[in-house]
């Protein structure tokens, strides 16, 4: 067995162990106990809390990705090339996980605070983020200049300023967004017996984010191999003496 | 045991209930819309 065939069974293993426990945890997120002053409601949570968290954590490989691409462009192009397709692939998880976090938070807030918007610290720099990685993306779709990975990778290092104020925005300003759940002092936290559920989303959404951020990067790494081999075959070609006279 | 969410709440009564399922229909439509996208890329890179 090849290489290359190991890997694609390996993630399907991991695509098949990643559907059963996300099965897990939608059971656990239904049979969860009612919360006492949102009810069900608060059953939002357990999806918008693995989404945001790990929104914060696929912009750090981003930015990892883009200073070894930086670093390794003059040095050893191959690797630069692994870095920058590391680095599109996160971008691009980041740019899912993000979307879903603002669209569960928007949907819960209108429920609980009969708002669907509001610009606090949290709300402001989190749509900030989602915001920066589509402009990532979108340069990387549309620019046509032949420095498009190299204003990425600066583009994704300024980016990743924001995850920290995003983070702690709620730990530094009084915002309309709920204080901290977990690590904000005394009074967070919540009942034992909805821990199950949480970490099982929790676990079932990092497997999907990790399966789908090595899909996207298996396929631009393809996407590397064929432009390099067609520009390898275009040279050959030019080199050739019937190539000047087929001009 | 209590399942609440999918067995004994009658869905879209109150906006409590209904955008407790748009959130979950947006969760799996925005993920598994990219995972499906993703897979046909990487059907088509597939070919020569």
């Amino acid at each position: 067995m090849t290489n290359s065939r190991k890997l694609q069974t390996a993630g399907l293993l991991w695509f098949l162990l990643t559907l059963l426990v996300l099965a897990i945890g939608f059971y656990q997120a239904c049979t969860a106990p009612t919360e006492a002053t949102m009810g069900n409601l608060y059953r939002v949570f357990f999806y918008h809390f693995p989404h945001t968290i790990l929104s914060f954590v696929f912009p750090y490989l981003n930015c990892f990705a883009s200073f070894a691409f930086l670093y390794w462009r003059q040095r050893n192009p191959e690797r630069a090339l692994a870095a920058d397709a590391f680095a599109l692939a996160s971008a691009q998880v980041t740019v899912v996980y993000a979307s879903v976090g603002l669209a569960t938070g928007m949907l819960w807030g209108r429920a609980a605070w009969g708002i669907w918007w509001t610009w606090d610290a949290r709300l402001t720099t989190y749509l900030l983020l989602w915001l920066l990685y589509v402009s990532y993306v979108l340069l990387r779709r549309l620019s046509a200049s032949g420095q498009t990975e190299v204003l990425s990778a600066v583009l994704a290092i300024f980016a990743a300023i924001d995850i920290p104020i995003c983070f702690m925005s709620i730990r530094w300003w009084r915002t309309q967004h709920p204080a901290p759940v977990f690590g904000g002092g005394a009074d967070s936290g919540i009942d034992p017996s909805m821990y199950p559920a949480v970490l099982w989303n929790l676990a079932a959404w990092a497997m999907w984010g990790a399966f789908i951020l090595g899909l996207r990067y298996a396929i631009e790494r393809r996407r590397q191999r064929r432009d390099t081999a067609a520009a390898h075959q275009y040279l050959s070609a030019s080199k050739s003496p019937s190539y000047g006279e087929a001009q | 045991m209590n399942i609440s969410l999918a067995l004994a709440l009658p869905p879209f009564q109150t906006l409590a209930q209904k955008h407790l399922i748009y959130a979950y229909c947006a969760v799996w439509l925005i993920q598994f819309g990219y995972g499906t996208w993703l897979a046909v890329q990487w059907h088509k890179s597939s070919r020569p």
